[in-house]
């Protein structure tokens, strides 16, 4: 019933602020909302549980130091790193504003304070790990110190100390993933409510369209990134140094999660179930953007995955298939930015 | 995480690897401003929904302070998203492969720490455990040269608060809240927070009779118009022996320019202690994060036993320098909404009975500019850049060039609506002790002491369209 009123209420005031020649909106977008805000929260609550599992085997590591040990928590932490990169196409709101992010995924590694703290005599713990700067936490310095700065790290090159440092790092990581998942749970922080009940004074968002333009900027955001930023720094310069992901060969799975993450906010879709969201709104509007969206997001997962080999050694000798990758995630960006945004502006 | 990469020694790389972006960009740009004007167009009777003039972006989201310019060229579009390379860049203990040079001594790691989605920081957390945008400068009684502060010995003119490891913060902060109540004349209260700080585990002994000022980070999008408001329009503002007798007695700062080796109309900083964003973003650079750079060439810790024996300063070149500065220059102003709301409207005039106006000019203009998109734009700011006695209950107590231990140079306003959409809080004033604008507006005093007593005069009704005037802007 509320949602009724509140329809109403959005629609006499898109009526109401109207000129003669604009088209009048009596539409009520809050299932889309809805639903696109159960996909960030239910990306959040996974991102928290496998960021818990990946302690476990952080800690199982530390207590029994062997090659399948290693192995498993090299393995965790991409699992973990999966539900991160799905949900860097919503970096807004707590993420953001509560430092999450950099507390979380920091870039560059901090190396030579890292080796410090390492060969310093404190006792390493969540709460130590906690007061410290990003770029000597979070899945980067994981990465670094379960992979090596050469990716081919052996158990026998780990110090007892580095097996301390990425049990409290993973903690720590764990710490920011439930601090996430609480600031947008209902019965929490209620962060969701911004979507769920936008246009109201109960929200951020002065219009459920402004909401709907929240979710869009941020799948633009991501395309850009991966295109303009992840993909092209290091190719365009031919330098392994700028790969985000490169002590763990895991960029391309970066990538591709990356987009994953607009295709589950377009789809509404998490696990596998797909819901109500922009995607149905699209369709039933502009069909053939839709189509667009839904064959463009899929060639660009495709390409990135095309990459033959690592995409430290795709920049060097596989270029055409890096350029594919990139020129689908850019025209993706193109997409989104000139077709799905004014899209959505015209509602 | 962005990949933020500062090569060394520069990044002119990114020139031609952002170009390809920049043509997808503009094209996408300009379908994406022009949805915007069609279906929230501003009416064309009120030009303050272009309160960035020709730069105004029209977005609501909480991007609404990373959009380039709208009247940006592709060159300058590519240019602007160099810069913001620059500007996100997360910088680490030296000796690196990228983005080498943080420290010794520092306050945040990169320019995006502080001014988080270009926007203004809220009052910390936990204040003691990370002091987040919120920097304290020091000094001595008296001024140097060019009339600057004298700096703390030991410290400098900025306490860093965070160390690379193995060397020790400066000093920790801490700060203690006492509430105070407020009455309003229709009976009605309100409680203000007073802060107290305290600095201990300081690396030496904190010298006696050190003069302390906090310093929340504040936006950075417009500061290429602000910049290039002419000099005598400023100075045709100020009024510093308040002849006219209006009780309000604004005067211009004058500062010292590094580059052109004399004394310049102060503009930026919350005393107006820099003269161009250069030189402000050269400033922040060494103070904030001690990263050397063309204008300030020396480590902000040099003479101090905590200084690094590193020759590799400047940690940054002249271009990416300029670039970080370009980056804010050509940021868009993000548009006021709902002006023609009754409470809007109504606020507005409230604004301008009550005297707010007085300092905080609605108006200003450009004329020649470095930049062509900054040129002849007529905005919308709500500043008028000049310093302003702002009482003793604001006082920092520390002089900066020509303003005293009271004066404040007036912030602008705009955007000042759109601060919890963007950065999640409403925390305002120098040091952030204002939760709200109703306790901002409580806090002005000195000059301001008619036009607050006017906000407190006024019916809840009447103190409620002021502000949501504010929350439009």
């Amino acid at each position: 019933m509320q949602k009724l009123i509140f329809a109403l209420a959005f629609s006499l005031l898109v009526f109401a602020s109207c000129k003669d020649n604009e088209v009048v909106s009596t539409n009520d977008f809050s299932k889309e909302l809805d639903n696109s805000a159960a996909v960030i929260l239910e990306t959040y609550e996974i991102l928290d549980a496998s960021a818990s599992q990946l302690i476990v085997v952080l800690t199982n590591l530390e207590n029994t130091q062997t090659a399948a040990n290693l192995t498993s928590a090299q393995q965790s932490w991409r699992d973990c790193r999966v539900h991160w990169e799905k949900s860097e196409g919503f970096l807004f709101g707590p993420v953001d504003q509560q430092g999450i992010d950099p507390a979380m995924d920091s870039w560059p590694v901090n190396d030579v304070d890292l080796e410090n703290v390492l060969n310093s005599g404190l006792a390493l713990t969540k709460n130590f790990m906690d007061t410290q700067d990003g770029t000597v936490k979070g899945f980067h310095t994981i990465e670094y110190l379960l992979f090596g700065a050469d990716g081919q790290k052996k158990i026998s090159d780990f110090s007892v100390r580095e097996f301390e440092y990425l049990r409290a790092c993973g903690e720590s990581l764990r710490g920011e993933t439930e601090k996430l998942a609480k600031s947008w749970r209902a019965s929490d922080g209620n962060f969701i409510k911004n979507l769920t009940a936008a246009g109201t004074s109960a929200s951020i968002y002065p219009s459920q369209k402004s909401a709907l333009q929240e979710l869009v900027n941020g799948m633009v955001t991501i395309a850009d990134e991966v295109a303009n930023g992840k993909i092209n720094d290091p190719f365009s310069q031919k330098n392994v140094l700028y790969e985000e992901s490169r002590f763990s060969a895991n960029s391309k799975a970066d990538f591709a999660d990356n987009i994953r993450s607009i295709q589950n906010i377009y789809l509404a879709s998490t696990n596998g179930t797909t819901r109500d969201g922009l995607a149905t709104l699209v369709k039933s509007k502009n069909p053939s953007l839709d189509a667009k969206l839904i064959s463009q997001i899929e060639k660009a997962i495709s390409d990135i995955e095309g990459i033959p080999g690592t995409f430290t050694t795709a920049i060097f000798d596989q270029p055409a298939a890096v350029e594919k990758a990139q020129t689908s995630v850019r025209d993706l960006l193109e997409i989104l930015q000139g077709e799905l945004l004014p899209f959505v502006q015209n509602l | 995480m962005k990949i933020r990469v500062i090569c060394v020694p520069s990044i002119q790389n990114h020139h031609a690897m952002k170009l390809n972006f920049s043509k997808i960009s503009i094209l996408a740009a300009a379908i994406f401003i022009f949805g915007c004007h069609k279906t929230e167009e501003p009416p064309v009777e009120n030009p303050e929904y272009q309160a960035g003039g020709a730069t105004t972006v029209f977005d609501f989201f909480s991007d609404a302070f990373e959009q380039p310019a709208a009247n940006l060229s592709a060159d300058e579009i590519a240019r602007h998203l160099d810069g913001d390379v620059a500007f996100g860049s997360i910088f680490v203990t030296a000796p690196a492969q990228i983005n080498s040079g943080l420290g010794p001594i520092f306050n945040q790691n990169s320019c995006e720490s502080c001014h988080g989605k270009n926007g203004r920081s809220a009052f910390p957390e936990n204040l003691a455990a990370d002091p987040g945008g919120l920097l304290f400068r020091v000094s001595l009684p008296g001024s140097g040269t060019h009339g600057e502060p004298v700096a703390l010995p030991g410290f400098g003119g900025q306490l860093q608060t965070k160390a690379v490891w193995g060397t020790a913060p400066e000093v920790k902060v801490d700060v203690v809240w006492q509430e105070e109540i407020r009455q309003f004349v229709d009976g009605k209260t309100a409680s203000l927070r007073r802060p107290t700080f305290s600095f201990s585990n300081s690396y030496i002994p904190f010298p006696a009779g050190a003069m302390v000022s906090p310093r929340l980070a504040p936006p950075v999008f417009g500061l290429g118009l602000l910049e290039n408001i002419p000099a005598k329009n400023l100075l045709a503002a100020a009024d510093p022996n308040d002849a006219d007798g209006d009780g309000i007695s604004g005067k211009a700062n004058q500062v010292w320019d590094v580059l052109k080796n004399e004394m310049a109309v102060g503009r930026f900083g919350w005393k107006a202690g820099q003269p161009n964003v250069l030189q402000q973003s050269a400033a922040a650079y060494l103070n904030d994060m001690g990263i050397t750079n063309p204008i300030f060439k020396n480590e902000h810790s040099a003479g101090q036993p905590q200084n690094d024996t590193l020759a590799d300063d400047p940690e940054i070149d002249l271009p990416t320098l300029e670039l970080a500065a370009f980056y804010s220059q050509s940021l868009g102003v993000p548009a006021p909404r709902d002006l023609e709301n009754v409470d809007v409207a109504a606020g507005k005039i409230l604004f301008e009975k009550t005297g707010c106006a007085k300092c905080h000019t609605p108006k200003q203009q450009t004329e020649a500019a470095e930049f062509s998109f900054l040129e002849n734009q007529t905005f919308y700011p709500y500043t008028d850049l000049l310093l302003h006695d702002m009482g003793e209950n604001l006082a920092d107590h520390r002089p900066e060039f020509l303003a005293d231990g009271k004066e404040w140079r007036t912030p602008p306003l705009w955007g000042i609506g759109k601060g919890k959409l963007v950065n999640g809080h409403t925390d305002f004033l120098h040091d952030g002790r204002a939760r709200n604008l109703s306790e901002a507006i409580l806090w002005h005093g000195g000059e301001a002491d008619a036009a607050r007593s006017n906000f407190e005069k006024l019916s809840e009704k009447k103190r409620g369209q002021l502000i949501r005037f504010l929350e439009a802007l």
